[in-house]
């Protein structure tokens, strides 16, 4: 007998959670797709069509099968070989990985990782707890581990007699034309040669004309290095530069503060934050551990429990502005503006006149509706002296930057909230006077040493360089847009293959330590630095290996060698055992830098602010547009790893592109269209210079703002990175404007394709977040546990699909918990997890960490836009809106609406429904709680998929692995096909290289398997096995430690929000987790017991804001109230 | 019009029939006994490179497993060894055992070199399969349950099916297979060579209770409550169990004591495998 399933009508709660525009109005093409796997639209065939080519397939099948029993493959066993080490290697366990601390140096710190290898392959990184400042991983480190096995990074020197993206090449035709500038391979020697007869000629003029161009960085050994340079060659000059981060806040806390002077958040300790545009939980980090500490207080455990609270003001929805209490949507051109009301505010509120007239110039021109929020919110700052806290983003000026460390001062911040730090003095030049050298062509070679793409990120630069006659030496990653204006370029050797070092945010001193030889001989700008001293030579002296010699005595590294030097001089003398530590723990205990004491020097603050020409409020006519960096490819030097294009953006969900991010209204007003994520483009002119950009609306954005993303859109890139959305840097004006204002805008009749993972398993659009104010908490604790029927729920088992449930207890028959088929928490462990929602800001580190540990492929833009990504975890993003029933159902509510984010991976259910339902037995639930998976049982009939309440399963349409699938592939009368789709007749491309990062205690799947999380099962069986390894005979010693086995998304989770466990044992943090009041169940009328459990985001509103958040659409009658 | 089909047609469909079920239940016979690991692996016999005999080292030298696999106990692969390894003993200028044998040649070279000797794999495990050595030899599983008598093998050939119900067998009756953990490398190892009375004290030992003894004598469960005649001291403890199992130690007796002392129990899901 069908039995159809009743959901519960959805709560009427007053309140509405959506995931997009469609969904929030009930669109057809939304309705169209839900309580299907994947939207119909999208697979780009009518019902009759799937049928005819359903009909066609068997066909062809039935034939194939036919022929490939004539052919018989042979049967004879593959030989095998096993092939031991000739020496024994130290450490070296076959088929046991090593764990190494290292580094990743960050142009705001530096990163502490641990590095997992498999005989000698690193293949995942995971936070290094040991370090004070561990707090994680971003997206961003997590992923670059792949890119030491990108298999398009350079491999060989090169050199261009022409420069330029395009030069005359002889064709096949033995006629010149324009060709792309490959240059030619060279060697080691050459370069050498090269750089002898200008090293002769630099010792002559002491180094005229020399110039090295790093990323921003705090290496010790780099500095040593270029101060010991410079002694030898004092006409050297140095440039740093990072492309999506000024240095006008280190210039206003030098012009305040005094040179030699580091301000560093104090995020944990801070109970009031307000960020003018500062994305610090997202891609304006402050430090390693910001995350970590700000979000600690965020989740409380009991409604007495302290939260602090945070105030954003920013154009574009953040993570940040995600995360907030209190949101306003403003332009970023009154940023600034809106900066010197705040100190205004604070200046009266604290009695600090100086203040409120320093920033008299631009108040008067700011307008009058941002006062009063500003206004309350420096009240609640001033209340809580001495804990609160401003930030401003790091792309704006000296003036905002200035503002803010006056407004820190008079809340009396400096000593608690920030700490001010004694640092080295910066002497390295900016990008700005690298241009104005070359330009003034006092340049004659530049070695370029960064990571990043200064040709393409940084502007101005190429157009300085034309005409300076400067040779570039470039040391690259990437056959890039530097590599064709350079004379030389060299491959550069990734962070895992290269010793170095560099100070965190605080100073503690790090080692980056060297994983793996450099795959492709590459080089770190420390040994280019070394080379340039004469200290190394780059041409490997040729060893002939006579027979029987014995073995020269190993050279030592030198660059290990200088990195050694450094760490005497900041260990204070040579000592082998501390060394040996640092290289185990990863980095130096106490070694941060000193705390200063400084007094801010408030006069030069006015002088500052009044250098800045305030601006208008954008309007149709003068729209503003405002460059960020892009959250899954930053400022493009992430663009050629794969696992970061189609981590969806975690604002837009957007995959594979960058966008113009438009508010609704604006979108509107322009007349554009979306349909399908088939969006309009639009023509942005300004300054003169016209792009047309395809545009997304971005509920919560400002009006007649558009935020565009930089780093997409290389011309000059491989497979993965190459062409890819729209390149916006043409559009601005110099490489530290991030704001320009007075642009047109037009609307085209184009339609540009996006890949927007939001609308694809939306689980029928039930949304699953609960949330509350601190208010709500208060009164009732338990509200999310006992919201809607949840608290009507009987405790018996439900559920359509039987299996064990709860706790074995089989000894007494009489007693109520009576439960012989339960699960055994006296014999096995019982794997259960719990999600903090009120700690996850949805960065998605959790998706890339999951996808290095559990070899999850990609599958390329085209089949995202197909709904059929991989990721194992899918991070819902939801918009909270006034239930629209009652009130306005217009666009008002897509002002600015809340947002909160719901990481779902399998809940692993005790009577799990997908494991009823295959025919085969390959997912079926282990002893110890988990709803296993066995793929190579899997015939991918996708029973399972189609029967999970979470959409929690994937599956293999292709086989990503051996197939790339992001080329096309030319076939014969057919044309140009994508790879996938070209069948046999595709290439087959088992790409090596990246095979090199899988994990091998993972199963790589192929075509025709589902797949999906389960509790990162290698971990918990390796963990299993080395405890019953280690008890031996002992029996009392078979359980787990508790908390000694991690998964690989909570490892990564930079917020700690989630959290694992044994349940099986007392002592399991995520015992006491799941006691937290604000736990609750996803689905739980349901009755399939699923082991994971969320905890109630709780919000600290400040019940004063009511009355001046007027953008927040409330039920009619409640507009002073928040009632969530 | 005349009969188009013969009389002997009439029978045909059932002759057919019956010929086709015997040729069914041939394939299906065929099929299990053919196609099946036992046959298949059972006794595959690579050349080797180097005619490196076990029978010499293991069972006339008497070298333990672990002197070359070195890593059985800790990892989840057992190593071949490094060619060091083997230098070490054959080595011109190390231990100098048949340093100038043919036989050896490509040890030497190898030496020298630094490229390694390429071994013909026996024993394969499918890649979705993850087995793990470790566990098994610390949790009284001996090498030769698995890969048999290798100190009898002057090339070593794969002994067991090593299919996944072969596996299973095993991990449902551990009692069948289980040792103590001193005789785990112990390739020669019958449970009748055990001293009863020394078994029994390595148990107590252990700090194991005479009523767990007995109670897993008795065929009873650890919950189950003893029966009032039970033996209550050690002594009485060796005579319950040769009474039950004759005078010699018998695999049985030494499997299911182990199995309820030490707590083993083998997982029987997928998981546990395959991953």
């Amino acid at each position: 007998m069908k039995r159809i399933w009743h959901h519960p009508e959805p709560l009427k709660t007053g309140r509405r959670y959506w995931r997009s525009i469609a969904e929030h109005e009930n669109a057809p093409e939304f309705q169209e797709g839900l309580g299907r796997e994947f939207d119909p639209s999208l697979e780009g065939m009518t019902e009759d069509e799937r049928e005819n080519s359903r009909r066609d397939f068997m066909k062809m099948m039935g034939g194939a099968a036919a022929l490939s029993g004539l052919s018989l493959v042979s049967c004879r066993r593959p030989l095998a070989k096993v092939v031991p080490f000739a020496k024994h290697v130290e450490w070296m366990i076959p088929g046991k990985p090593l764990l190494y601390t290292t580094t990743i140096p960050r142009a705001w710190g530096a990163t502490p990782v641990v590095v997992t290898t498999h005989e000698g392959r690193p293949t995942h990184l995971q936070a290094n707890s040991l370090h004070p400042l561990a707090g994680g991983l971003d997206i961003f480190a997590q992923a670059s581990v792949l890119d030491l096995y990108n298999p398009d990074r350079v491999k060989t020197l090169s050199f261009r007699k022409e420069l330029g993206e395009v030069v005359e090449v002889e064709g096949a035709d033995g006629f010149k034309k324009e060709g792309p500038n490959a240059g030619e391979v060279a060697d080691w020697a050459r370069f050498q040669a090269q750089l002898a007869d200008w090293s002769k000629a630099w010792a002559a003029s002491g180094g005229e004309g020399l110039g090295l161009l790093f990323n921003e960085s705090a290496s010790p050994t780099q500095a040593r290095l270029l101060g010991e340079l410079k002694k030898a060659l004092p006409k050297v000059k140095a440039y740093s530069y990072e492309p999506v981060r000024r240095s006008s806040a280190a210039v206003a806390a030098k012009t305040l503060l005094g040179d030699g002077i580091k301000l560093l958040p104090q995020l944990g300790k801070a109970d009031i934050v307000f960020s003018l545009d500062c994305d610090f939980l997202g891609l304006d980090p402050q430090s390693e551990n910001g995350i970590r500490d700000f979000m600690k207080n965020r989740a409380p455990g009991k409604a007495s429990d302290k939260m602090n609270r945070l105030y954003v003001i920013e154009n574009r929805y953040t993570l940040t502005g995600g995360v907030s209490d209190h949101r306003k949507p403003l332009a970023a051109s009154l940023i600034p503006l809106a900066t010197a009301v705040l100190a205004d505010e604070i200046g009266k509120l604290t009695g600090d006149s100086a203040l409120s007239q320093s920033a008299l110039s631009l108040v008067s021109a700011a307008p009058a509706d941002i006062r009063p929020w500003i206004a309350m919110a420096a009240k609640d700052l001033f209340a809580n002296k001495g804990k609160s806290l401003v930030l401003a983003g790091s792309t704006y000026g000296e003036a905002v930057h200035a503002l803010v460390i006056g407004i820190n001062n008079a809340l009396n911040s400096f000593g608690s909230t920030v700490d001010i730090l004694k640092v080295e003095p910066q002497t390295n030049g900016t990008i700005e006077e690298l241009q104005a050298d070359l330009k003034a062509k006092s340049l004659k070679n530049l070695f370029v040493l960064t990571e990043t793409d200064p040709a393409f990120d940084a502007i101005g630069f190429t157009g300085a360089l034309k005409d300076s006659g400067a040779e570039l030496v470039y040391l690259a990653q990437s056959d890039n847009l530097t590599a064709k204006f350079s004379k030389w370029t060299l491959p550069a050797a990734h962070y895992l293959e290269s010793w170095g070092d560099a100070r965190s945010s605080d100073g503690t001193y790090a080692i980056v330590q060297p994983m793996i030889q450099p795959l492709f001989g590459g080089v770190s700008a420390n040994e280019i630095l070394l080379v340039l001293a004469g200290k190394k030579e780059l041409a490997p002296k040729k060893v002939v290996a006579a027979p029987n010699a014995t073995p020269a005595p190993a050279v030592s590294d030198i660059a290990y060698e200088s990195v050694k030097e450094t760490f005497k001089g900041i260990a204070g003398g040579w000592d082998e055992e501390k060394w040996n530590v640092t290289l185990r723990d990863g980095f130096l205990a106490k070694s941060g830098y000193e705390k200063a004491s400084a007094t801010v020097n408030g006069g030069v603050i006015a002088g500052l602010v009044k250098k800045v020409q305030p601006t208008i409020a954008p309007d149709k006519d003068s729209f503003e547009v405002v460059f960020t960096p892009d959250a899954t490819v930053w400022d493009g030097r992430y663009s050629e790893n794969p696992w970061l294009q189609e981590a969806p953006d975690p604002i837009t969900k957007l995959t594979w592109d960058n966008a113009a991010w438009l508010s609704p209204k604006t979108f509107r007003a322009l007349g554009l269209k979306s349909h399908r994520y088939e969006n309009s483009t639009i023509k942005v002119t300004v300054g003169g210079k016209t792009l047309e950009v395809a545009a997304l609306e971005c509920p919560g954005h400002a009006h007649n703002s558009i935020t565009l993303p930089i780093g997409y859109g290389q011309k000059q890139a491989n497979i993965v990175g190459k062409e890819r959305g729209f390149d916006v840097n043409p559009l601005r004006s110099s490489a530290v404007d991030f704001v320009l204002t007075g642009a047109k805008v037009e609307a085209t009749a184009n339609l540009y394709e996006f890949a927007i993972t939001q609308d694809n398993y939306t689980m029928e659009a039930r949304a699953q977040v609960r949330e509350g104010t601190q208010e709500r908490f208060a009164k009732n604790e338990k509200f999310a546990a006992t919201e809607g029927m949840d608290s009507h729920i009987p405790p018996t088992n439900l559920a359509l699909y039987k299996g064990r449930v709860g706790k074995k207890q089989d000894k007494n028959p009489e007693a109520e918990d009576y439960n012989p088929e339960g699960f055994d928490y006296e014999n096995n462990h019982q794997w259960g997890m719990v999600i903090d929602l009120a700690k996850c800001i949805g960065c998605s580190a959790c998706i890339v960490a999951c996808q290095s540990e559990n070899n999850i492929a990609i599958v390329g833009k085209d089949q995202v836009r197909r709904g059929r990504v991989m990721h194992w975890i899918r991070m819902d993003r939801y918009f909270a809106t006034t239930d629209s029933v009652d009130t306005d159902p217009g666009l008002n509510e897509l002002e600015n609406p809340e947002m909160v984010h719901q990481p779902v991976a399998c809940q692993q259910c005790e009577s799990a429904p997908c494991e009823t339902v295959c025919p085969v037995n390959a997912t079926v639930h282990t002893e110890d709680g988990l709803n296993a998976m066995a793929y190579n049982r899997c015939i991918g009939t996708r029973y399972c998929a189609n029967n999970c309440p979470f959409t929690a399963r994937r599956f293999n349409y292709f086989d990503y692995n051996k197939r790339n699938p992001l080329i096309e592939t030319e076939l014969p009368l057919v044309g140009k096909v994508r790879n996938l789709y070209a069948g046999p007749l595709g290439e087959k491309n088992p790409q090596e290289m990246v095979q090199l990062q899988k994990n091998p205690n993972v199963t790589v799947r192929m075509r025709g398997v589902i797949e999906k999380c389960t509790y990162c099962v290698q971990r918990l069986e390796a963990a299993k096995i080395n405890q019953r390894r280690a008890a031996r005979d002992d029996a009392s010693k078979l359980r787990i430690a508790a908390d000694a086995v991690k998964t690989a998304c909570q490892a990564s989770c930079p917020a700690e929000a989630i959290m694992f466990g044994d349940l099986a044992n007392e002592k399991s943090t995520v015992n006491i987790w799941k006691e937290n009041p604000r736990n609750y169940q996803v689905l739980k009328y349901l009755g399939i017991r699923p082991r994971t459990s969320y905890l109630a985001r709780i919000r600290n509103v400040n019940p004063e804001m009511a009355s001046v958040e007027t953008d927040r659409v409330r039920k009619t009658g409640e507009a002073s109230l928040y009632n969530f | 019009m005349g009969n188009l089909f013969p009389r002997w047609t009439n029978w045909l469909p059932l002759k057919l029939a019956v010929c086709l079920g015997f040729v069914g239940i041939g394939a299906v016979v065929g099929a299990t006994y053919y196609l099946t690991p036992k046959y298949y692996r059972v006794g595959y016999e690579p050349t080797q490179p180097v005619p490196f005999s076990h029978k010499k080292h293991v069972g006339e030298v008497g070298l333990d497993c672990r002197y070359c696999h070195s890593f059985v106990e800790v990892s989840s692969h057992s190593n071949v060894p490094t060619n060091q390894t083997c230098y070490n003993c054959h080595g011109p200028d190390k231990g100098q055992i048949k340093k100038e044998s043919e036989k050896l040649a490509m040890v030497r070279d190898a030496d020298k070199t630094g490229i390694p000797i390429q071994w013909t794999k026996v024993h394969r495990t499918p890649d979705f399969a993850y087995f793990n050595h470790s566990v098994h030899v610390n949790r009284g599983v001996s090498c030769q349950n698995c890969h048999g008598q290798i100190n009898e093998m002057e090339v070593v050939k794969q002994a067991e099916p090593h299919s996944m119900g072969w596996c299973l067998d095993c991990h449902r009756n551990p009692e069948n297979k289980l040792r103590p953990l001193d005789q785990i490398t112990n390739l020669t190892y019958k449970p009748e060579q055990l001293n009863r009375d020394t078994f029994y004290a390595s148990l107590k030992d252990k700090g194991i209770k005479e009523d767990q003894v007995v109670k897993t004598l008795l065929g009873l469960k650890q919950e189950d409550s003893l029966p009032a005649d039970a033996p209550k001291d050690w002594g009485k403890v060796v005579e319950l169990a040769a009474k039950t199992y004759g005078p010699m130690v018998t695999q049985k007796e030494v499997g299911t004591q182990l199995k309820d002392h030490w707590r083993v129990a083998p997982p029987e899901t997928c998981a546990a495998c395959h991953r």
